[in-house]
């Protein structure tokens, strides 16, 4: 009879599974954040729950944070209303804010005012560091980023297209995307890609953890400062939440203090920001094929 | 009679993949004919009841040498299976989860005919052979059809309950053909007996005139050279399942 | 595929049909192989790979009940996937013989369950729906195919003793069906853990499974967190035997749903139509410009399309033959005829661990030894598939062999395995690889994450970038490529049992 059994449980199945798996709508009127810290990205519920207690208790309405994978789905959640505040990186943020016409840039980091790039070697391509970067790279593997960070991949190949006046595929051998900052530095560490372009920050917190060897792999050259990590908020959260409540939301933010949350991010504080400040890392995605017009 | 005969085949070939088991074959049976079909294995009786199944699928309950059985399914559903014609979809998968009132009586007093009611919800595949053809014919009761169409349906039942089963049989059903290996049971409950041999029919007539030595002599006529692997052995090996030994 | 005049000795022999079929792969291997994207470089991965053994050998988890409800909430998904997915497929295979109903089946399974994620996600964001969707539509589309070439073995026998007119519904509830269960049960566990690994690797896009923490500690190097998890999974796939029992499945949906994670802030549910209608066709299409089409479909054919295709197929046939090689090398160690009963455990033991690791992340060793390029790729593959068909093929050798031992006069060792075992184990070893071969095509495509260009590289990139109009012509072309794939698997395994 376990047959039957089965029978009996597989249609039972078929009609319930759909009012399974559409529950909850419940939680409509909460506040909902996401962040991806360009850094340590484990336990982020435990850390950004605080976050989460701190906003919900200077803002009165109930908060909840939804930790994401990548770029892309947050930009997605943030499209589709499920999050209405989330901390973005400088070309996710601009993609996110086209996307949702009305949404606004609310604070940066203050590191972000002035984000820069690292671009690494590894200690065989006997490249030495300069002011300029240097022509040797040619011809050599290279690694990026994430296809979608900021200081991982949209600056450094604006700088390498106007250093080189080429693509850079035409430039290397190979260029790989590994996917994080902390893998782009263990792969050229490893020296299984060359050259890597790496967020300076995490560059500099690995090296004081002491997880970076200095004879297997060194920074070549520093990329000219940019815009970079930010908040941004959708345009109809005062209908929503009430008026006024994005500028509680800002002032929220930059009232941070405490050392803890701010970790999280990690950034010393929070500064303010608006849209007009990203205009440059526009016109460099533009420039490179990664918005369209 | 001006009536229009049961099954009528005229000149008509059977083949078995490219292989043609019966060459124009031509026969009448009509209503209320009980008709023996006999002949050594492999000669293409088989495929008769499966040809004259097909002329009238309407009107008859056929019972395969196989059984037909499922094996997962206990014998009071594999019986119950005989009767799905009639019953509507609804009923019919309730029936699996909880038998039928009314089906399961009339097929507890039906098993009860077959000496099956000890083993009326054990699944098929626990049962001997024997048992399996008393579900077989069960099933096949159980369509209610004015025709039964056998293929060997009791030869792995004892002689004496054989006497009885098939006796009922022909009882329940007002024209039957039925293929047979026991030469005895064909003389004592039919009145037409049909042999099959060398790729057609070599003998068809009433029981009346044909004894047990005339039956004898046909069997050493056609030999063993005309043997044939079964269907059933054959069909097997089809499908995307590849047999490692 | 097959030679149009079948000479003599296709039809006579077996063995030479068989010959026939492995050589035709392997060449086709060779040919692909100036075709794909291979090359070595030197790196000093030791310090690196010394990291992850350590960590291999020390798991530790800050958070055991975090660990806990990964392992959870990756069954949770597994389990209602599969209770969708399997009696769905049930009625499909019912009417499979119908040609549109074939045709959709394969649509769904030709696109990865992660894809299917990535889509599911534009509609239904991070939501339990996403998970559960993203896992039970394509498997759908297996369990239909795979259940109607099941029915296909079934006798007919039951169902000519039937009145003629019963419908399909009712013959299938008393003769297709409870004919076939054994196998359609056997395979529906088998099923269950692919399940498992598909919601395990979902947690990569962000589900809440075991895999978003995996991710994430492969992705800081924190190795002893990646061991704790690898541990733990290979732990819940190793256990299946001991508790996946029939009984459970009511208990087990019912627990399942209650332990689904959250919802957080579901959205509107406006994105569907507006997913349909405008995100995925180009922009020049929607505003009438036809010319502005063409200058979109040229540009995407020749700088991804078209390569990409090369590569994925490359790819794929060099890593389905060295899969082949990988499981002639491996089943023996684990099978008891050739290895005795207690010294196939070791062997047992290495093929559970590698059908367990994720692809990506054994790619993602092999690119530390090796350096970029399509090698990691196909040795992933290799190991990986290679692991799964041997552990098969080690099960199905010690099905047929009698616990005692060797039959007196039967050979042994090297001898057994070249005159006995192998001849036995081949076809349904190379019937296996040809199931496989459409499963290693898709994984091509999704290992192309590592930065080989294959369609996959091209397909996360255009999520990667919100150009949903490139994903989806990219995704299309993907599951065409699966389709012709399917095609010719099943003509070459047809070939071989005619």
């Amino acid at each position: 009879m376990t047959l039957l059994r089965g029978l009996l449980a597989g249609l039972w199945l078929l009609a319930g599974g759909w009012a399974v798996s559409l529950p909850t709508e419940a939680q409509a009127d909460s506040f909902v954040f996401t962040a991806i810290p360009d850094q340590d990205e484990s336990r982020l519920q435990a850390r950004f729950g605080k976050v989460a207690d701190y906003l919900s208790a200077r803002l009165g309405v109930e908060v909840h944070y939804v930790p994401v994978k990548s770029y892309a789905a947050a930009i997605t959640a943030f499209r589709n209303n499920q999050v209405q505040l989330a901390w973005f990186g400088g070309l996710s943020g601009v993609q996110a804010r086209r996307l949702v016409p009305g949404s606004e840039a609310l604070a940066q980091g203050y590191e972000d005012q002035f984000f820069k790039t690292y671009f690494i070697a590894h200690h065989s391509t006997g490249i030495e560091p300069a002011d300029k970067l240097p022509a040797s790279v040619k011809g050599k593997t290279f690694t990026f980023g994430s296809k979608g960070s900021t200081s991982g991949r949209l600056m450094p190949e604006f700088y390498l297209r106007q250093r080189f006046d080429a693509a850079p595929d035409e430039i290397f051998s190979r260029v790989g995307f590994s996917g994080d900052h902390t893998r782009t530095i263990a792969q050229v560490q490893t020296g299984a890609y060359q050259l890597g372009a790496v967020n300076y920050a995490v560059w500099d917190a690995q090296l004081a953890a002491g997880k970076i060897d200095t004879d297997k792999v060194r920074v070549i050259w520093t990329t000219p400062t940019y815009p970079d990590y930010q908040w941004t908020i959708r345009g109809d959260v005062d209908q929503q939440f009430g008026a006024g409540f994005s500028q509680q939301v800002r002032q929220a933010l930059l009232a941070m203090e405490d050392p803890q949350l701010l970790a999280s991010f990690p950034r010393q504080s929070f500064v303010p920001a608006g849209n007009q400040d990203y205009a440059p890392i526009e016109d460099t995605a533009r420039s490179i094929g990664l918005l369209d017009e | 009679m001006t009536e229009t005969p049961l099954f009528q085949l005229q000149a008509q070939s059977f083949h078995y993949g490219a292989h043609c088991v019966l060459r124009d074959i031509s026969l009448t049976i009509r209503r209320g004919e009980k008709v023996a079909l006999l002949g050594p294995s492999g000669v293409g009786k088989t495929t008769l009841l499966d040809g004259l199944y097909r002329l009238r699928p309407e009107l008859s309950a056929l019972q395969p040498q196989s059984g037909g059985l499922v094996e997962l399914l206990s014998a009071y559903q594999n019986i119950f299976m005989g009767g799905l014609g009639r019953i509507g979809t609804a009923a019919a998968l309730w029936n699996l989860l909880r038998p039928l009132a009314a089906e399961r009586r009339a097929i507890e007093a039906l098993a009860q005919r077959l000496g099956l009611e000890h083993r009326l919800w054990y699944s098929v595949d626990k049962l001997s052979g024997g048992q399996r053809q008393r579900v077989a014919l069960g099933r096949a009761l159980f369509r209610r059809q004015p025709v039964f169409l056998g293929d060997e349906p009791l030869s792995s039942v004892d002689p004496l309950q054989a006497h009885q089963l098939l006796s009922w049989v022909l009882e329940q059903h007002d024209t039957a053909v039925v293929s047979l290996h026991n030469r005895q049971l064909a003389l004592n409950f039919f009145e037409r007996v049909i042999v099959l041999g060398n790729g057609g029919i070599i003998h068809d007539g009433p029981t009346r005139e044909l004894s047990q030595s005339q039956l004898d002599q046909f069997y050493q006529q056609t030999g063993s050279s005309t043997s044939l692997p079964s269907p059933a052995a054959a069909s097997a090996g089809e499908g995307w399942v590849i047999r490692t030994s | 595929m097959m030679p149009a005049l079948t000479p003599d000795w296709w039809r006579e022999s077996s063995v030479r049909r068989l010959n026939g079929v492995s050589l035709l792969m392997l060449v086709l291997a060779l040919l692909a192989l100036p075709l794909a994207d291979f090359e070595v470089y030197r790196s000093e991965p030791w310090a690196e790979l010394g990291r992850m053994g350590w960590g291999l050998l020390t798991p530790a988890w800050e958070d055991p009940s975090e660990l806990l409800w990964g392992l959870v909430h990756t069954l949770a998904f597994a389990v209602l996937a599969i209770a969708l997915s399997a009696p769905l497929g049930l009625l499909l295979a019912l009417v499979f013989h119908w040609r549109p109903v074939r045709l959709v089946c394969a649509a769904l399974r030709s696109v990865h369950e992660l894809f299917w994620g990535l889509i599911f996600m534009q509609l239904y964001g991070l939501s339990p729906l996403t998970g559960i969707l993203a896992i039970a539509v394509p498997f759908t589309g297996v369990f239909a195919k795979v259940f109607a070439e099941i029915f296909l073995q079934q006798s007919r026998q039951p169902a000519t003793t039937l009145a003629p007119g019963v419908n399909a519904l009712k013959r299938a509830a008393y003769t297709l069906i409870p004919q076939s269960w054994p196998a359609l049960r056997s395979y529906t566990r088998y099923r269950f853990e692919c399940a498992l690994r598909s919601s395990a690797v979902l947690g990569f896009i962000g589900l809440p499974t075991l895999g978003f923490h995996l991710e994430t500690a492969l992705k800081q190097g924190q190795y002893s967190a990646a061991g704790a998890l690898l541990w733990a999974f290979l732990l819940l796939i190793a256990s299946l035997r001991y508790w996946l029992r029939g009984w459970l499945l009511v208990p087990g949906v019912v627990a399942a749903v209650w332990a689904l994670p959250d919802t957080v802030g579901f959205g509107t549910g406006g994105s569907l139509w507006r997913f349909v209608t405008e995100d995925i066709w180009p922009r020049a299409l929607l505003a009438g410009d036809w010319p502005g089409v063409g200058r979109w479909l040229a540009w995407l054919w020749q700088e991804q399309i078209w390569p990409g295709t090369v590569q994925t197929l490359a790819l794929t046939q060099v890593a389905v033959a060295a899969t082949g090689l990988m499981v002639l090398l491996c089943y023996p160690w684990a099978s008891r005829s050739l290895m005795g009963p207690w010294l196939r455990w070791p062997g047992r033991f290495l093929l559970l661990v590698l059908r367990c690791i994720p692809e990506l992340m054994l790619a993602f060793v092999f690119l530390l030894l090796l350096g970029p390029s399509g090698l990691p790729v196909v040795l992933a593959l290799a190991l990986h598939n290679g692991g799964l068909i041997a552990f098969l093929v080690a099960n199905a050798s010690d099905a047929e062999h009698p616990r005692q031992g060797a039959r007196p006069g039967e050979p042994r060792g090297l001898l057994r395995y070249a005159y006995v075992e192998t001849p036995r184990r081949y076809p349904a070893m190379l019937a296996l690889l040809f199931y496989r071969w459409e499963v290693i095509l898709r994984e091509s495509a999704i290992l192309g994450l590592l930065g080989v260009a294959t369609l996959g590289f091209y397909i996360d990139s255009a999520f990667e970038e919100i150009r949903y109009d490139r994903a989806f012509l990219l995704i299309v072309v993907t599951a065409f490529l699966n389709i012709l794939v399917d095609g010719a698997s099943r003509r070459l395994r047809g070939s071989m049992v005619r």
